[in-house]
């Protein structure tokens, strides 16, 4: 087993039509073993109320894509994914870790909704932990929208 | 091979840590406090690398009475153990990492709320209701898990105490016979025997 | 011989003066005025931009109010380009705290690791001071609004109300006649004082039009930032010249009377 997975999760982001969606989910663990389920592992890089220089999504993936490779020879055991909008509400968004591709494929399409991504998102988020062990508790979902960010908690199988 | 658990409420946290020192197969002492008084509201309780223990919680225990001299306030239990994760991570980069894994709790004078933090040698932290390391956690998990409630008061948490303690002395090989139970509440710590469960 | 003690900062006269930073301060009471006025519910800061030009690109940003961070925001005075040293140390020193703590610095511990840093220069070989006074209006959740003054020595000090810059003891001798003090009643999160923040935006702007030589205030030559809580968080906002003209207008009784 990789270290990847040790501590277990799974992260995904979307980009729907003037919106993205990014969503985690909730459990921390020591390989099999379960040590919290409510654990953040969203967190906000600039508020979008934020005046003058904000730092864009593109440009912060830039430095984060550098500090990765900083230590390409000892490196974080991380992978972060990245979404937001940029000054034309233009979406963008980063990686996904890859257990999580089979479902997005087959649910995402272009140009969705704020609510509709919503949907996708957590459907693509949900039945993808519920085949995996070491993911799951629950998820945390943040769509992003020129207006603002809307949160919601989803209930998965809680095992 | 070690016993390190702990339960927190709304207004309190019980600590308990098992007193035994081990040397390859021989116990070397079984009354040994494992449990660090960091400031009035916050106790660190620790497990792992013999040696290594002992020096990080001096560290760090240096390290917050260091903070409290200068600025005259103590750092919160939230401040501590993101300070104690940061420290642990910066050495965990270097040529000596700490193999220590920690539960830090403490009593939030400001935020008026107790709290809990798991910490593992690794440096992964996470603020938790309950937590336990080692061997041990593979049994407390079930009891604490199924025990557990949201608004639970002192008494219940020293009843799941009480209930852990025997699945340990059950269904664990090693023979953990004396723990140390410390409650932190808005009144600091005191500690309480196992006989008085 | 006067010179003797003059050229190196480390080096004390015999009176045991340390000339190079009494000059620093010198330098200091000819820069533009910066004004700090505490209130129960907020903090002001005013500062006067000196020297401008029509040939001059107006900057986008503030020139003497900078933000420190989420909860200290700063007017400086005395040489931008030191200042924009001190500035750019203070967002570190911050956000370093932030990295290990989570938690806000508090706003004093922010000021000494500034201050530290001032005293370091009037100490230490062969450099000159930082020519710059701050103003630094801060919250935090021990000591709630608090508004601090510091030198090129490295001193600071804690007020209710301010003045670094030209005219200073002109503008303190009026912030003392008109600060509305209440030591009987101490005010919300300890700062004994019954002002508002619209006194205090008003006292602010009546200390400007009196030290400031010009016939008529203007958004140009001003700058406005005021530290508040919203939500129980601190929240800065630094004035666009908009809402510079309307506080003016807003205050037009208190700074007409031009008997200056």
């Amino acid at each position: 087993m990789s270290i990847m997975e040790y501590n277990g999760s799974a992260v995904v982001a979307m980009v729907g039509k003037n919106c993205v969606a990014i969503a985690a989910d909730k459990r921390l663990g020591q390989r099999a073993l379960t040590v919290d389920m409510n654990f953040q592992k969203v967190f906000p890089i600039t508020d979008r109320t934020a005046e003058e220089r904000i730092i864009e999504p593109k440009t912060f993936s830039n430095l984060v894509s550098h500090m990765l490779y900083e230590r390409r020879f000892g490196p974080y055991f991380v992978e972060p994914v990245i979404a937001g909008l940029d000054k034309d509400n233009k979406p963008f968004v980063g990686t996904a870790s890859d257990n999580l591709f089979g479902m997005c494929e087959s649910l995402w399409e272009p140009d969705l909704e704020p609510e509709e991504l919503f949907e996708t998102i957590s459907q693509a988020l949900l039945n993808a932990v519920d085949r995996d062990a070491m993911s799951g508790w629950g998820a945390v979902v943040h769509v992003i929208t020129k207006d603002g960010v809307i949160t919601r908690d989803l209930k998965g199988r809680m095992d | 091979m070690e016993a390190q658990f702990a339960i927190a409420g709304k207004d309190f946290v019980v600590s308990v840590t098992d007193k035994n020192v081990v040397h390859s197969i021989v116990k070397m002492k079984h009354t040994q406090d494992k449990t660090w008084q960091l400031l009035p509201m916050t106790l660190m309780s620790v497990c792992g690398e013999p040696g290594d223990t002992d020096s990080y919680a001096e560290y760090i225990q240096g390290n917050a009475k260091l903070y409290s001299v200068r600025n005259a306030r103590d750092l919160s239990v939230g401040e501590t153990a993101n300070f104690i994760r940061g420290e642990l991570a910066r050495a965990l980069r270097s040529r000596n990492p700490f193999q220590v894994n920690l539960l830090v709790a403490g009593y939030d004078k400001e935020k008026k709320e107790a709290a809990l933090y798991w910490i593992d040698y690794l440096a992964a932290m996470a603020k938790v209701p309950y937590g336990a390391h080692g061997y041990c956690s593979y049994f407390l998990y079930s009891v604490m898990d199924r025990e557990y409630t949201e608004d639970i008061t002192l008494e219940q948490a020293l009843d799941i105490v009480k209930k852990c303690i025997a699945v340990i002395k059950t269904r664990f090989m090693i023979d953990l016979p004396d723990f140390t139970i410390k409650i932190i509440d808005q009144n600091g710590t005191r500690e309480i025997e196992q006989s008085d469960l | 011989m006067a010179r003797r003690y003059d050229s190196r900062t480390t080096i004390f006269s015999p009176e045991g003066r340390l000339y190079q930073v009494e000059y620093a301060m010198e330098a200091i009471s000819h820069a533009g005025t910066v004004i700090g006025v505490l209130s129960k519910d907020g903090i002001v800061l005013a500062a006067e931009r000196q020297a401008t030009s029509k040939l001059l690109e107006q900057e986008i940003g503030s020139e003497k109010i900078y933000e420190m961070n989420d909860n200290v925001v700063a007017g400086v005075a005395g040489l931008t380009a030191d200042a924009n040293i001190l500035i750019n140390q203070s967002r570190l020193i911050a956000q370093r705290y932030l990295m290990t703590y989570d938690s806000p610095i508090p706003v004093e511990q922010l000021v000494r690791q500034l201050c530290d840093l001032k005293q370091g220069y009037t100490q230490f070989g062969g450099l000159r001071p930082f020519g710059v006074s701050f103003l630094c209006a801060g919250w935090d959740q021990k000591f709630g609004f608090q508004l601090y003054q510091s030198d090129p020595a490295g001193n600071y000090s804690s007020w209710k109300a301010a003045c670094i810059g030209e005219n200073f003891t002109n503008a303190q001798s009026i912030l003392k006649q008109e600060y509305k003090d209440d030591d009987a009643a101490e005010g919300v999160d300890g700062a004994a004082t019954q002002m508002s923040l619209d006194d205090a935006l008003q006292l602010a702007c009546k200390v400007l039009s009196k030290t400031i030589d010009t016939a008529k205030l203007t958004s140009e030559k001003l700058e406005f930032a005021t530290l508040t809580l919203k939500d129980g968080r601190p929240s800065i906002s630094i004035y666009s010249s908009a809402e510079i003209d309307a506080l003016l207008e807003k205050n037009e009784a208190v700074i007409k009377p031009a008997d200056n």
